[in-house]
């Protein structure tokens, strides 16, 4: 049996829906796309909770001994 | 869960909300080592049994990752080096509406994925905060 193949012009940032579940279309690094599960944006679950980012103040407060590694 | 012990700063509870929790660690399949080794370090944190050695994160980090006022944790935790520790939680500092201080989970994965076509933890936790990946 012949495998059909299914066309997508798909540009990233885009959402599709694959048997059910979402994904996002983003870069595959190499001039192409892939599909992956969405990152929901912080701005987004903030507005929805009501929180925000606390201030620079408080994360020096309590990170002030806290070291530094040489990664992200 | 607090994160200081007694003595230390004002504790801060740490927070796995349960869409963070789906998009970054229910993406790995149920036996992956990735999803059990965050479950089981989840479940450390929640019961209070954990030491965490916490490690903020950059500002302006290596390879465009923008992550100001957040923290991290190797996983799995108590254990030391990247062969032994390849994954990572990242969380951020919250207000919440009651003005209370939170730790709250953005990013978990790979710190040092083998394929250079996966994104790094980091390059998540940029993307959740800024919208695009960096």
């Amino acid at each position: 049996m012949a495998t059909v193949v299914k066309r997508l012009d798909l540009t990233v940032g885009e959402i599709v829906e694959v048997a059910g579940r979402r994904y996002e279309v983003v870069s595959d690094r190499e001039g192409g796309v892939t599909i992956e599960p969405p990152i929901t944006p912080a701005t987004e679950l903030h507005a929805r909770r009501g929180t925000k980012p606390a201030s620079a103040a408080d994360f020096e407060r309590l990170s002030v001994d806290v070291p530094f590694d040489d990664e992200g | 869960m607090p994160d200081s012990p007694a003595g230390g700063p004002p504790r801060v509870p740490i927070e796995f909300g349960s869409l963070e929790w789906e998009e970054e660690v229910e993406r790995y399949g149920p036996r992956s080592s990735a999803r059990t080794q965050a479950q089981s370090a989840r479940k450390a944190i929640e019961v209070g049994m954990a030491k965490l050695d916490w490690k903020r994160c950059k500002a302006d980090g290596p390879g465009g990752a923008k992550l100001p006022g957040c923290r991290k944790l190797y996983v799995p935790l108590g254990k030391e080096g990247a062969s032994h520790t390849p994954y990572g939680f990242v969380f951020q500092l919250i207000q919440k509406p009651d003005d209370s201080l939170a730790w709250n989970l953005i990013a978990f994965g790979e710190r040092h994925p083998a394929n250079e076509r996966t994104r790094n933890v980091y390059e998540r936790a940029h993307k959740r905060l800024h919208g695009r990946y960096p």
